[in-house]
């Protein structure tokens, strides 16, 4: 719980994510300043080093945020093709691409560079990342194309070449978020899956919460606030992985 | 010599495979608009506005969740967007209890992110600030124009099966998934 988890957002062919911020002792967020907010792993917004980023299907675009009230275009990168999220970590881009994973360095934030990539499936795959793991979902289907749903775990000790680890098969992942030792993975209308990642490497399941088709998922402290189907549902996260419904925001 | 008893072989084998695709879906009982259009298939449907009055950026009284789009918090408060539409404000200083306290019309509104009291959010293809010292009455700080390119009209932002565009339903401002039956259009 010491920890400070960020999840990185990826998505790749559609929205897909779940997402995660911290487990420190403040409720933190996406960006690196104290004073911005958290989003989902389905993002194409997020906040780092007082900047914004942006990406639309092929380009990421960089916004110095010096002044908040009137944000400075600073550049454009082309990145790849079907671009999906974004997630930053410390000083780290990951972006979701169809059939792809990007690592950019915000060693200078006005200029991100590219570090490396993880070709995958063709599928819709959202990510989250800490230190030396990354989580990314794919799902295939009809739009998603492919045909492998899974929860694929990469080893970015080295991002200059991601590499694959392992990959636990799901049925319908979407977006996901990490708090602590806990990886929460949207399973879309199978619900939400809550794995132990002790053993970071091998995900193990703990629980399935059912009873909501899950898209995406906030990690506050003890809250997750689950985007689902028709709106928002707010969690209390309890020991022993109890999960109580607190609330649900459909109307 | 020894290479025409293989296409002899292959023939018939070429034959069964034409015919088993059936590619125009004759023998199908359920009607099909679209060779190969699935009968139930997820994928995009436009979302329209139709009334001017929704160009204006401006904060609303709280409204009914229709769809519920991307997610974003910031200290005890969640934003949630509405696909094409605007942004909930919901506060949840009682997570048993959650308020909504206005709806801030935003038109094409996809993506949002907050830094001290400035939102950024997508105004179609406009990168819009706005100050939410008052979420109830928020002010447009700046707007950069055409930059990125988030909402397209045409077409759905991924590939796939989606919804023809009908022009008489309004002017296109996003796009949503849905589980689509038949669909008549692809990206």
């Amino acid at each position: 719980m010491k920890k400070i988890v960020y999840l990185l957002i990826f998505f790749s062919t559609v929205f897909a994510a779940c997402d995660k911020a911290d487990s420190g002792t403040t409720s933190k967020t996406t960006g690196t300043d104290g004073n911005t907010g958290q989003g989902g792993s389905l993002a194409r917004f997020t906040t780092a080093m007082d900047h914004l980023y942006v990406v639309d299907d092929r380009k990421l675009y960089t916004y110095s945020l010096a002044n908040s009230a009137n944000p400075q275009l600073k550049g454009n990168i082309d990145v790849g093709f079907s671009i999906e999220t974004i997630f930053s970590y410390k000083d780290k881009l990951f972006i979701g691409s169809g059939t792809a994973m990007y690592v950019y360095s915000l060693a200078n934030p006005a200029q991100p560079a590219k570090l490396g990539q993880a070709t995958h499936v063709r599928a819709c795959d959202p990510v989250v990342a800490n230190d030396s793991l990354a989580y990314v979902t794919v799902r295939s289907g009809s739009r998603c194309g492919g045909n492998v749903s899974a929860l694929i775990v990469y080893d970015v000790k080295y991002v200059t070449q991601p590499i694959e680890r392992n990959r636990v098969i799901m049925e319908s992942p979407w977006g996901l978020g990490i708090n602590g030792n806990r990886l929460y993975v949207c399973n879309g209308n199978n619900g939400l899956n809550v794995y132990d990642i002790t053993d970071p490497i091998r995900p193990v399941l703990k629980k399935q919460l059912s009873g909501n088709t899950f898209y995406d998922v906030i990690i506050l402290d003890n809250m997750m606030i689950a985007m689902i189907e028709g709106g928002t549902a707010i969690f209390e996260l309890k020991a022993n992985d109890e999960i109580t419904l607190a609330a649900r925001i459909t109307n | 010599m020894t290479k025409r008893p293989v296409a002899w072989v292959l023939l018939p084998v070429l034959l069964v495979a034409l015919a088993s695709c059936d590619p125009f879906g004759r023998h199908g009982r359920d009607p099909e608009p679209v060779p190969e259009s699935p009968k139930e298939v997820d994928g995009w449907a436009p979302v329209y506005n139709k009334d001017e009055a929704n160009k204006q950026i401006k904060s609303m009284e709280p409204r009914t969740i229709d769809k519920g789009g991307k997610i974003y918090v910031k200290g005890d408060t969640l934003y949630q967007v509405e696909s094409g539409k605007g942004i909930h404000v919901i506060v949840l200083k009682q997570p048993s209890n959650p308020q909504k306290v206005a709806f801030i019309n935003v038109l094409g509104a996809q993506e949002i992110a907050i830094k001290d009291n400035m939102m950024y959010v997508n105004n179609m293809n406009d990168l819009v600030v706005l100050d939410i010292t008052d979420v109830r009455a928020v002010k447009i700080a700046d707007r950069i124009t055409s930059v990125f390119h988030l909402v397209d009209p045409a077409h759905p932002p991924g590939t796939g099966y989606y919804e023809c565009v009908d022009a008489s339903k309004g002017e296109v401002v996003g796009w949503e998934q849905k589980t689509l039956s038949y669909p008549k259009c692809r990206n």
